[in-house]
């Protein structure tokens, strides 16, 4: 083919440009938003099965080993007479959430930012730095969706699913990425060097999972402890998983119904610093 | 008020100017990359910025193109400020990049389909446009490929058939040929020749004097963030220079340095002597008189210009 360029063939190419006539406008910013969303839904799309393979099946591993397979020597009942495997359940489902959110919104959101340049491409484009970052916090939360719709799924095929509210589980699973694509965003704001996720994963994530009434009911720790637990925002997931998943009769504490409203300011906050920190991180 | 040595167009324009800047700064840190900048540029024209690596050109054409925001000073692009009004402006313009960035994880296709969505444009006539603008840079058949199977001056055709697809009022292009080879960098040119004619306005930043000479109406050249000098092209190096140049090697033709300074003023840039005159024949002489080799007379330049004023050469 050849390299060379005719000038004869520009008019007809741009002509078709004057055409189109009326200087043309800006979308709205929700059309904006969602523009960013539908790139990320598109590269996914492609890649299905290999990006959902750490954050579905980690927390089905920890299942089947774990709470069907550790579970079958627990005897004991937990949280008002549930077996080990369905005390469990909930907090599998905030794991799902939670691990999906936190990988695209760092390593994800860094390759992005750092090596592909994704983000610099889309600012030669009618989208602001807010677009970027809302969409792509929205996309979080629609992958923690689908995900822990998935993860439900198995549950209730395994029989560890008694509530009907189960329906809400796709909700739970949307605001709890959210939350935790906004304080993976806040981390890799920081970041220089995609080395340091790790710490961020091992350090402060890990901890987060298990100390929060995913293995055992935290309730039934020493006062001081478990005021810890309450404090920790995966404990206020799980709960709100464990409202929708078995019941509110099955709760750890008597003020289980406020976990919800909980979670959902954890969202809006840390979703709203979240944005803001990356947006200042891609300079202007 | 402010130090640019300008030399007006050599046509009247008529309109509001596509973009219009008063007193423009960016600092970063202690580093002011666009120290006080003024400048317009009439609609339909083509605007060459020049200037030395670092002298602030990417900088200056990201604050225009709504990317990054000044420290001080005005901007107005399209009739609007460029960083209050993102959206709308972006809307109406097109940027060639330093760097081709383009979405690493979709093929040639879908990276032109998402772009529109991002213009909110899509639908049939989107993608007979893309079909249009592929085949306007050559491209088509490419549009399953991957991103990265595509060569340096393919991925900077697709940065330019990307920067159409808006039907923009204003393209922008910050070194569109730096790195390719002489044929594709004539096929860009003969792209933007192409769309010049047709009215478009073209704000352009080079490291190439002959890239300025074929393409700009008016020449700004860039140094350490001021504007140091602007005009058209032919204007520019009329107001500065005679004619002509003698150039050749100060410390390998010394003898020639001595008997030349004896007829005329020489200026020197490291090993590189300069004499300027508007007769050639009396420079052709010298140099035959002095035995220096080759053929050292040549016309002069904006590349003189702007080393006789910023005493450095452009690309250093
Ligand atoms: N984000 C940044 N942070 C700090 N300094 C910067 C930044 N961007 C540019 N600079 C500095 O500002 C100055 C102007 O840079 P700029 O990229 O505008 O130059 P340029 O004329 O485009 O150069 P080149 O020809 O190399 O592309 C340089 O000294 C550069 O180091
Ligand atoms: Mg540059």
């Amino acid at each position: 083919m050849s390299e060379e360029l005719s000038d004869a063939a520009a008019p007809a190419a741009i002509a078709a440009q004057e055409e189109a006539g009326a200087a043309p406008r800006a979308p709205a910013g929700f059309k904006r938003v969602y523009a960013v969303w539908f790139r990320h839904f598109r590269v996914y799309s492609n890649f299905f099965f290999a990006n959902a393979t750490p954050a579905i099946f980690e927390p089905l591993f920890l299942m089947l080993a774990v709470g069907l397979g550790v579970g079958n020597y627990i005897k004991q009942t937990f949280n008002g007479g549930l077996d080990y495997a369905s005390f469990m359940a909930p907090g599998i489902l905030a794991m799902t959430s939670l691990y999906t959110a936190a990988f695209e919104a760092s390593y994800g959101t860094f390759i992005r930012y750092m090596y592909q340049k994704t983000y610099h491409g889309m600012l030669a484009t009618p989208l602001t730095r807010r677009d970027i970052f809302l969409g792509e916090l929205l996309w979080c939360g629609t992958k923690g969706m689908l995900f822990s719709s998935l993860v439900g799924l198995v549950l209730f095929l395994f029989g560890k699913v008694h509530s009907p509210a189960a329906v809400l589980i796709p909700a739970v699973g949307f605001v709890t990425s959210v939350a935790f694509a906004g304080l993976s965003f806040f981390v890799t704001s920081f970041v220089n060097s995609i080395n340091h996720f790790q710490y961020y994963f091992t350090v402060v994530l890990t901890p987060l999972t298990f100390f929060s009434g995913l293995m055992f009911p935290v309730q039934e720790l020493p006062a001081n402890l478990a005021y810890i637990a309450y404090a920790l925002p995966m404990f206020h997931v799980i709960e709100t998983f464990r409202l929708v998943v078995s019941g509110p009769e099955h709760s750890s504490v008597p003020w289980a119904w406020a976990c919800p409203f909980v979670l959902v300011g954890m969202a809006v906050t840390l979703g709203y610093i979240g944005v803001r920190r990356m947006e200042g991180k891609l300079k202007p | 008020m402010s130090e640019t040595a300008r030399v007006p167009l050599d046509f009247k324009p008529s309109g509001p100017p596509a973009i219009e800047i008063e007193n423009l700064v960016k600092r970063f840190g202690a580093l002011a990359a666009v120290d006080g900048v003024s400048l317009s540029i009439p609609r339909g024209i083509c605007y060459a910025l020049l200037g030395p690596n670092g002298a602030g050109k990417t900088t200056l054409s990201r604050m225009i193109g709504a990317v990054s925001r000044g420290d001080a000073g005005k901007l107005t692009v399209l009739g609007r400020d460029p960083w209050r009004e993102q959206s709308e402006v972006k809307a109406r313009l097109g940027v060639v990049m330093q760097d081709e960035v383009f979405d690493e994880d979709l093929n040639v296709l879908r990276n032109l389909q998402i772009y529109g969505l991002f213009f909110g444009r899509r639908g049939e006539a989107y993608e007979r446009k893309i079909r249009e603008m592929l085949k306007f840079v050559q491209l088509e058949g490419r549009e399953q490929m991957p991103i990265q199977a595509l060569s340096g001056g393919m991925r900077r055709r697709l940065m330019i058939a990307r920067a159409l697809l808006n039907e923009p009022e204003l393209l922008i292009l910050d070194e569109p040929t730096t790195g390719l080879d002489p044929q594709v960098r004539h096929a860009i040119w003969a792209t933007l020749r192409a769309l010049k004619a047709k009215g478009m306005t073209v704000l352009l930043t080079t490291h190439y004097m002959e890239e300025a000479e074929q393409l700009a109406d008016l020449v700004g050249i860039l140094h350490k963030g001021k504007l140091v000098v602007e005009g058209p092209p032919s204007g520019l190096i009329a107001k500065h220079l005679p004619r002509f140049v003698l150039e050749f090697d100060a410390h390998k033709d010394g003898a020639a340095l001595d008997a030349i300074a004896a007829k005329s003023a020489i200026e020197r840039h490291g090993d590189r002597a300069f004499v300027f005159h508007d007769s050639e024949e009396t420079l052709r002489g010298w140099a035959t008189a002095s035995r220096l080799q080759g053929s050292p007379v040549r016309a002069a330049s904006l590349e003189d210009v702007f080393l006789k004023l910023t005493g450095r050469t452009l690309d250093e």
